[in-house]
């Protein structure tokens, strides 16, 4: 049997609603709802490999400003979000840091890390 | 610091007064100052700690924070004197300004031209006049964005969302991975009123519920926010009897409009428009006052930065040129009128001899369209929302096409035929 799984294309304004249809073996094999090609681009990407980049704060230490803006320098799967969030819970910036600094490497293993979204003083 | 010689007076530094204070320094503006009643530059930037900014102006995904930084260390580097912590309390039709801070008290003094980027703010529950208690744990949904991403706390841990704007959105997703309960986002209106990325990426994707057509009836609680009570609306926005649902939470965010910031305008005497709530312009953004001009979303609300950075740079680059000429250069008489399901025209006059680009949003959203300006252009657009801003460049041979003596160009969209 056959499976479907629709998704909204972000691509324009329009946001077409398409509907992904998947053999038994994971294969996708049509596309329908999407009024142009990069819909169908769209939608094997996020079928195959839906990916975002996360930002988020975490806690400072030694610094007036309670929290520093962070965020991942790749985008990463989306399924791993919440468990980046519980690493980022634990980790803690401290000053001085400049934009682009890596506070955590290597978020789980994905190969992007978590930098810094601006400088952090104390 | 000497303000009897001030060429250029930008009011506000976040990313409109930036690149307007920027522009003014590169086009020849010997002293451009720039005040901001923060402590620091970049507004509201620093809070907004997404990605999404300078995709189109700098053709990267960046945070706010870092689209903020870009402007600072610009402002910095081309010479542009900040006074920060200074608030602009008087303006006049002379162009007087008048400002106080704690180091010089009140300061007074008349620029040769003022850029007003003031910015905008939000639509709380007094504008609303929501029914029920009073309780702790009704914010904006900016407010919760400052707690949540600067002053680190989360507001609460069941949330309900009123309004689907841009903020709102993604303030669903900043608490849900923030380990908040979002029990519902409702919105008046039949589409959300936001980016359809921000649909997706912050609402689906953690499979938070959307109530389209519903609103807010009642708030619950009398210390604390207890409950809301939601109901779906009809045609004309009013509640219908017998959909309600109480939903329990602990805080309610309003992410209901934006409204641009123009006291100071109006004290200049400067000239609203009813529909945007910013000045009317002519296509060098200078308002209905001489030599002050205007950019950003004090002069109509932006969904994207690159637009106000783009737009708020023409108003400094013209506020330069008015301080070194010392008069105005004629201004655009030619009105540019909303037509068919055309909710506004940014700007309102255009003298028809220079390139312009007109920003305009739709009243309602509609498929498959046109939009036509005057006899001078069309342009053909597959889907267009009220929340997505539209573009429409007219560049100076296409004006020429105008016939002596026109009074006003009226801007369409129409249907197109389709397949």
């Amino acid at each position: 049997m056959a499976k479907e799984k629709t998704y909204i294309c972000i691509g324009c304004p329009l946001g077409c609603e398409v509907t992904l249809t998947i053999d038994k073996k994971g294969g996708v094999v049509g596309f329908s709802g999407n009024k142009c090609k990069e819909g169908e681009k769209y939608v094997l990407e996020e079928y195959t490999n839906p990916v975002r980049t996360l930002t988020a704060t975490v806690l400072t230490e030694g610094s007036s400003q309670p929290l520093l803006a962070v965020r991942s320098n790749k985008p990463i799967l989306k399924t791993k979000l919440a468990q980046s969030m519980a690493v980022l819970a634990k980790a803690r910036a401290k000053p001085p840091l400049k934009m682009g600094d890596i506070i955590v490497p290597n978020l789980l293993d994905t190969g992007a890390d978590i930098v810094a979204s601006s400088d952090l003083s104390s | 610091m000497k303000l009897q010689d001030v060429d250029v007076a930008v009011i506000g530094a976040g990313p409109a007064g930036m690149a307007a204070a920027i522009k003014a320094r590169e086009a020849g503006a010997e002293k451009v100052i720039l005040m901001e009643r923060a402590e620091e530059l970049g507004g509201l930037l620093h809070q907004c700690v997404h990605n999404g900014f300078g995709l189109l102006y700098f053709n990267e995904d960046l945070s706010g924070p870092e689209y903020g930084h870009r402007f600072i260390e610009k402002v910095m580097d081309t010479g542009v004197t900040p006074l920060l912590e200074t608030m602009v309390v008087r303006l006049g039709q002379d162009r007087q300004i008048g400002a106080v801070n704690t180091r010089e008290g009140f300061i007074t003094f008349r620029p040769k031209s003022i850029v007003l980027a003031m910015g905008c703010r939000e639509r709380s529950r007094g504008a609303l006049n929501i029914p029920g208690t009073r309780p702790a744990g009704v914010l904006t949904a900016g407010t919760a964005q400052r707690f949540v991403n600067v002053e680190g706390f989360v507001p609460g841990k069941k949330i309900v969302i009123l309004g689907s704007g841009d903020i709102g959105m993604i303030m669903a997703r900043r608490l849900t991975l923030e380990g908040a309960q979002v029990e519902a986002v409702v919105e008046i209106l039949p589409y959300i009123g936001g980016l359809i990325r921000n649909e997706v990426q912050c609402l689906h994707d953690f499979e938070i519920p959307l109530f389209l057509e519903h609103t807010v009836t009642r708030i619950h609680g009398e210390q604390r926010l207890e409950a809301v009570t939601i109901a779906r609306v009809d045609g004309q926005r009013n509640p219908v009897a017998g959909t309600q649902r109480v939903i329990a939470c602990d805080s309610l965010l309003l992410s209901v409009g934006l409204i641009p910031e123009n006291e100071l305008s109006l004290m200049a005497g400067i000239q609203l428009d009813p529909v945007t709530g910013g000045a009317l312009v002519d296509e060098t953004r200078q308002t209905t006052v001489p030599g002050v001009f205007a950019g950003g979303n004090v002069l109509h609300v932006h969904d994207l930065v690159d637009n106000v950075s783009w737009e708020s740079e023409l108003a400094g680059e013209s506020a330069a040129r008015f301080a070194a000429a010392g008069k105005p250069e004629a201004r655009g008489e030619i009105k540019v009128k909303a037509g068919r399901n055309i909710r506004y025209v940014v700007p309102q006059t255009i003298s028809g001899r220079k390139d312009t680009t007109l920003y305009m949003r739709v009243s309602e959203p509609e498929e498959t369209v046109r939009i036509k300006v005057g006899n001078i252009t069309t342009k053909g657009m597959r889907a267009v929302k009220p929340s997505e801003m539209l573009k429409i460049e007219l560049s100076a041979d296409k004006l020429e096409k105008l016939k002596e003596g026109t009074q006003e160009i009226i801007v369409d969209c129409e249907k197109r035929g389709g397949k």
